[in-house]
């Protein structure tokens, strides 16, 4: 900081900029208060949605024990049992285990990181948006009957048909595939926010662990989520026009779906698992008072997790009658999976005997949490033994396993993360003798409910039963499990009440009350701007270890202390070594993101009652919102080429490329994307793999049309880096001759792919193969069409004056898309055109 | 013969703080803590064990977190605690699950072995799920075996049995809890998995796998024999002969139960619904949802929806009161 | 090991261990899946076991060397720690660390993959 700079800090001057950076980015009044972006208002919403679902489906639970409690009742209906379990897992995997985490994390990561804004908040309100719909059009099907009732993971045949599960399950693929897109947007958010917004010096090995664990758990939902998409497409494709992918008569197979679902469905537990596990570590050194042992570890944990966790998936179906072999292989993996998770444990435990700890609500749930979990932990490394999980699957030992997995490893923690966390809300503490009743309420019920339920399954208790007869050895075990339900139910209620009762007597605490070390504390409850001024850090703790830190940012003394253009900006830094690369204007206030999600929301219900044409019309005005939503919100032009950030530092205004977060957007949805791609690649392979000929006898797609569209497809890749090139030596003319020339060229081999099963008339309703092959036609082509728009986009942009050699981000960042869509193609046309040959 | 025919029988001593599971287990007629099969035997064994280790796991680490939580004179170091990660985080539990990994993988084959020649001769049980109940036929080409029955399963005792497992609608799964573990039966494949009962009884099986409405009231009995009763039985049920011409057996056709059922050595050869054959002699009807009198076979067939919701067959409103008692006697009196 | 260049600066170096632990699972599984469903002629059971076998030790011999460089990358543990002064040689040195530690994890964990090679021998359920 040089003297000039202390020197102009005057308190006049410092209340000026002050005044600016609440104007820019304050929340609107009024109603429009609801078409508010920035994360921090966001993860509010999102947080306390996602809670309301939860108790929604605490709700349906007691239902279920209700039943349960006794033999031979009749409480609720065999159907509406059914309904109602199916949407109690279904709602608190997909409406709040996960969608909590993406909460709490663009709450928590703009301060955390020393960033004023993550990088695309209106995405994250898009992702909100999108989530709330689908969630209440999901959840309200139970008020009309409607709801799913084939189970949490919808198994085929029983899902599929019609007269079994009407629209329940429709409800239940729309609804959810509409909530995948928002947990995908938020791991486009989360990833690059932490990769490239993180306050100057916070290197990667300076980051909160928090952080580290989000990365690698958005990471993974590119992955996990994508084969889910792919087989909800499959499904759905079934269910509306008969396309026979899970129907054995038609060559189909009932198991691909099980890969798929499980494919994401073991991942997603820890990705549910990670984040509250990632609460744990910013709580645990802040009440031993030092900073975490064994830092790499934990990065060991997080990431050995993730990646192991996708090795896991066939441990939910050891009893399907796949090869021995093949479930040793996962057994082997899900045992080794235990190894990370236990060293977590271990980290927690040396931080605690190194540092003098302070036992407080956060801690009493946190450390509860964790003796539930290892119950939860051990009867896993339990049932990933092939033989156990042969009397264990499906009965109420899994029910009570994965109880204590998710109960101890992500409610407890996230209840104490709602502890500890609390103040930076409003700036008041919870209560703590609520705290200590609501823990004691939740921790003893939580045990008398599920600790039976363990006997009960191996006592032969299948799960998913709306009745049981007497004498069978269940009776007094499942009235305790819901005596246990309650008692646990009630524990909830306290920690609601606690949240919910009014504050305004209490009177305001400090800013840092747990006196933590982590730079999230310094976010000012009051105000908007996520942080005063972008710090610069050198500790892991910076609380901790950078004396006067609060109050320097707080003055103004750092990076971007004001708003002099009236706009929205933070930093973009490096990946490594966090050194500031560019200023980054992030997207304000807007409606169109609400007009977005709504409208693609109209798109999944109107197909969901099979309306062809108000479907349509929703589409076309989702396609008009994104590309308005882009045109004013994207690529934004700035009037200067670079700023004065302060502290002496000038940084560049645009970036494009892989520099630009932008470019990393579009990257990481495209990974996201061709995931889903190769999960349907694999159902091609998976069909030839069940069956001796696996065309019956049906005539492919031919070599010729698919190679012709392959060639077109390269040609337009050519085409297209060759616009670049052409635009970096600013030739106008030529960059849109080129482009035009690509979208002929695409629009061309786009036909041409269609034309192939089109000309041998494949009939996706008679057998799978053709209905396999035009799937991955129509998700070429789907593809091509959206390569299209962003060819017209290009174009417009460049007739409006806003595509120049210097600022040719939208050329950039579709040359990328390019990339990913010449795999598609080129993958597409060789599997249809070349492998039936090859075979 | 499969090469386990020899193995000792699996007689695990218990240590005394897991008595609660023992005493939890010795009630049931459908429970795996009290096994009558040689699978569920060996399963209950590593059962056992690792429940075991999993209590002693849990003591240790509940009381050193416990420990590290509370007020302490003494400060441990950073070091100290990375080395505690090493060894109690990472090398202890890599080597206890390394051990337990290898004794699972030597189970598995061990427990399910092989049986060659499964599908094409030798003596088999071929089960279907149905929507919701289970068929059963008998079959062994070379001694001129082949009957069908429903819902109620013999074995005989000390003899390796081997299943075929389909489905014909929806996804089920075949599970005796007290002979050993599950196996799904999957519409268009065939499972096969075989079975040794040791210990003659009794035995309730319900459905494993979610399979719609009334999937709550899926189970079979399986009743295990010695193996001179159980030829005898077999032997019986391959010859069968029944009078054709008495009054239940007309009503029986003229209700139209004919369409649906077969009672075998008479006209009702209906393959949709269970073979009603000996029906008065199972232990439940309905599959495993009634227990078996005449009474209740009234009550059944006049509303089956009332007792099983979704089931497919159709209600009897119709029929008077007096035939129906006459076709529910007919039907308990199918020994 | 001079083709390795000492300073590799990327993020990426630290996946390289687990990326060989699921190249290694997917070769396994993959390998054993397909056979088990196809039956090739002309392949026995016994020649893909020894074939995943070769690939085991080819996969733990890529671990070693990745975990040879990240020990090399932490200065060969001359220093403790928690690295995390706000330094370019500490980041190093912390990058070096967690690669060296995955790169044990993953290859404990490819051993537990292969155990199943050694005491499963067929395909059947």
């Amino acid at each position: 900081m040089t003297d000039r700079d202390r020197h102009d800090r005057t308190d006049e001057n410092r209340r000026e900029e002050e005044a600016q950076l609440r104007r820019v980015w304050s929340n609107p009044p009024g109603l429009g208060y609801w078409t508010s972006v920035n994360n921090t208002q966001i993860g509010l919403w999102y947080g306390s949605a996602a809670f309301a679902f939860m108790l929604f489906a605490g709700v349906l639970a007691l239902l279920v024990r209700v039943q349960l409690a006794v033999p031979d009742n009749d409480f609720l209906s065999a159907d509406l049992f059914n309904q109602a379990f199916t949407l109690h897992g279904t709602v608190m995997m997909f409406l709040f285990a996960v969608p909590i985490f993406e909460a709490v994390a663009v709450f928590l990561l703009p301060p955390m990181l020393g960033a004023r804004e993550l990088p695309f908040p209106r995405l994250s309100a898009f992702g909100f948006w999108s989530f709330l719909l689908g969630g209440i059009f999901v959840c309200g099907s139970i008020f009309f009957n409607a709801a799913p009732n084939g189970g949490w993971f919808m198994y085929p045949p029983l899902s599929t048909d019609p007269d079994y599960s009407g629209i329940g399950a429709d409800i239940w693929l729309l609804g959810l595939s509409f909530i995948e897109v928002a947990s995908i947007a938020a791991a486009v958010e989360l990833i690059v926010g932490i990769m490239k917004c993180r306050a100057p010096g916070m290197r990667i090995n300076m980051m909160p662990l928090f952080a580290w664990y989000l990365l690698i758990v958005a990471g993974m939902i590119l992955f996990a989520f994508p084969p889910l998409i792919a087989g909800d497409i499959l499904f759905e494709m079934q269910r509306m026009f008969d396309w026979p992918f899970f129907d054995v008569t038609r060559g189909g197979d009932p198991l691909l779906w099980q890969h798929l679902f499980w494919i994401f469905g073991h991942p997603e537990v820890y990705i549910i698992f990670l984040p509250a596990i990632a609460l744990m570590a910013m709580i645990v050194p802040t009440f031993a008072q030092r900073p975490i042992v064994g830092y790499s570890w934990i990065v060991l944990a997080a990431v050995g997790t993730g990646f192991l966790s996708f090795g896991l998936w066939v441990h939910h179906m050891f009893t399907t009658g796949l090869p021995q072999i093949s479930l040793a292989f996962f057994s082997a993996a899900s045992e080794a999976v235990a190894i990370p998770t236990g060293v977590q444990i271990f980290v927690f435990i040396a931080t605690m005997l190194a540092g003098r700890v302070i036992f407080s609500v956060p801690m009493l749930f946190g450390t509860g949490g964790l003796a539930i979990f290892i119950i939860g932990g051990l009867t896993g490394v339990m049932v990933a033994l092939v033989p156990i999980d042969w009397q264990a699957h499906d009965t109420y030992f899994i029910v009570a396993h994965l109880h204590y997995v998710l109960i101890g490893g992500m409610l407890f923690p996230i209840i104490a993360g709602v502890y500890y966390y609390y103040p930076l809300i409003g700036s008041r503490k919870l209560s703590d003798r609520f705290g200590k009743i609501a823990f004691w309420l939740m921790f003893a019920g939580f045990n008398l409910a599920f600790f039976p339920m363990h006997i009960t399954g191996l006592r032969g208790m299948p799960r998913r039963v709306f009745t049981y007869p007497e004498g069978i050895g269940w009776d007094w075990l499942n009235l305790l499990s819901t005596v246990g339900a309650f008692v646990f139910a009630a524990g909830v209620a306290v920690v609601v009440i606690d949240v919910v009762r009014p504050k305004h007597r209490q009177s305001k605490g400090e800013q840092n009350p747990w006196r933590a070390g982590t730079l999230e504390w310094i976010s000012e409850p009051e105000e908007n701007w996520g942080v005063r001024s972008i710090p610069i850090i050198d500790s892991r703790y910076p609380l901790w270890d950078q004396p006067g830190l609060v109050d320097d940012i707080r003055s103004g003394r750092f990076y971007l202390p004001h708003a002099r253009e009236g706009r929205r900006e933070t930093l973009v830094t490096s990946v490594l070594d966090a050194k500031p690369i560019q200023c980054l204007r992030v997207g304000g206030t807007s409606r169109l993101t609400i007009v977005s999600a709504l409208s693609l929301g109209g798109v999944f219900v109107a197909l969901t009652f099979h309306w062809w044409i108000t479907g349509v019309l929703f589409g076309a005005v989702t396609l008009a919102a994104i590309l308005a939503w882009l045109w004013t919100g994207t690529n934004d032009i700035p009037e200067k080429p670079e700023k004065d950030v302060g502290l002496g530092l000038t940084l560049p205004l645009y970036i494009s490329g892989p520099q630009s977060v932008g470019w990393w957007g579009m990257f990481i949805t495209m990974v996201g994307d061709g995931t889903a791609f190769g999960s349907l690649v694999f159902g091609y392979f998976f069909y030839w793999t069940i069956h001796e000929d696996f065309t019956a006898g049906i005539s492919g797609p031919g070599v010729a049309w698919p190679m012709a569209s392959l060639a077109m497809f390269v040609a337009g890749w050519l085409t297209m880096l060759l616009a670049r090139w052409v635009n970096e030596k600013d030739w106008t003319v030529g960059t849109r001759a080129l482009l035009i020339a690509a979208s002929v060229l695409t629009a061309g081999g786009g036909i041409a792919a269609f034309a192939g099963p089109w000309s041998f008339a494949m009939d996706p309703q008679a057998h799978v193969y053709p209905a396999i092959v035009w799937v991955l036609v129509l998700w070429l082509m789907a593809h091509a069409a959206v390569g299209l728009i962003m060819l017209f986009y290009c174009l417009a942009r460049s007739l409006a004056g806003r595509l120049s050699a210097a600022y040719d981000m939208d050329l950039r960042n579709v040359v990328l898309y390019w990339h990913f869509l010449t795999v598609t193609a080129v993958t597409t046309l060789c599997v249809i055109g070349l492998f039936p040959l090859a075979r | 013969m499969p090469p386990t025919e020899n193995r000792p029988r699996a007689k695990p001593h218990l240590p005394l703080f897991i008595l609660p599971f023992c005493l939890a287990g010795c009630s049931g007629s459908q429970s795996a803590l009290s096994p009558a099969g040689e699978e569920a035997s060996s399963i209950y064994l590593l059962l056992i064990v690792t429940t075991c280790g999993a209590a002693v796991i849990w003591c240790l680490v509940t009381a050193l977190l416990v420990y590290a939580g509370r007020s302490r004179r003494h400060v441990y170091s950073a070091g100290a605690g990375q080395k505690l990660i090493l060894w109690g985080g990472a090398i202890l539990p890599t080597s206890i699950l390394c051990l337990l990994l290898g004794y699972a993988l030597w189970l598995m084959p061990a427990t399910r072995p092989w049986l060659t020649n499964n599908e094409t001769s030798g003596f088999r049980i071929e089960a279907t799920g149905e929507q919701y109940w289970w068929r059963f036929a008998y079959r062994d080409a070379e001694n001129g075996i082949s009957f069908d029955t429903a819902n109620e399963l013999r074995l005989p005792v000390g003899e390796r049995i081997r299943f075929a497992l389909r489905a014909s609608d929806v996804i089920h799964s075949f599970w005796i809890p007290s002979l050993g573990g599950k196996m799904d039966m999957i519409p268009g494949r065939t499972n096969f998995f075989s079975l040794e009962a040791t210990r003659p009884g009794i035995y309730r099986a319900p459905c494993a796998e979610f399979c719609g409405t009334s999937h709550a009231l899926m189970a079979f009995t399986v009743v295990v024999m010695e193996k001179e009763p159980f030829r005898e039985w077999m032997e019986r049920q391959t010859n069968l002969l029944r009078p054709r011409e008495t009054e239940g057996a007309r009503l029986f056709a003229r209700h139209g139960c004919a369409a649906c059922h077969t009672i075998r050595g008479t006209q009702a050869r209906g393959r949709i619904g269970p073979d009603l054959t000996d029906i008065g002699a199972r232990q439940t009807i309905a599959a495993g949802t009634l227990a078996n009198t005449a009474e209740n076979i009234a009550r059944f067939i006049r509303a089956p929806h009332a007792v099983k919701p979704g089931v497919k067959m159709p209600a009897f409103p119709m029929i008077p009161q007096a035939e129906l008692t006459a076709l529910a006697a007919y039907l308990k009196g199918l020994q | 090991m001079s083709i390795f260049p000492r300073e590799i600066e990327s993020l990426w170096t630290l996946f390289t261990a687990p990326v060989v632990w699921a190249f290694h699972f997917l070769a396994c599984y993959v390998g054993m899946a397909l056979y088990c469903a196809r039956r090739p002629a002309g392949l026995d059971h016994d020649m893909l076991r020894l074939g995943l076998g070769a690939v085991t030790a080819i996969a733990l011999a890529a671990i070693v060397v990745s975990a040879w460089l990240a020990w090399r990358q932490w200065g060969f543990g001359t220093d403790d720690p928690p690295h995390d002064d706000a330094t370019r040689k500490d980041r190093r040195l912390f990058q070096g660390f967690a690669t060296l530690l995955l790169s044990g994890l993953s290859f404990i964990a490819v051993i537990f993959t292969a155990l199943p090679l050694l005491f499963i021998e067929g395909c059947f359920p």
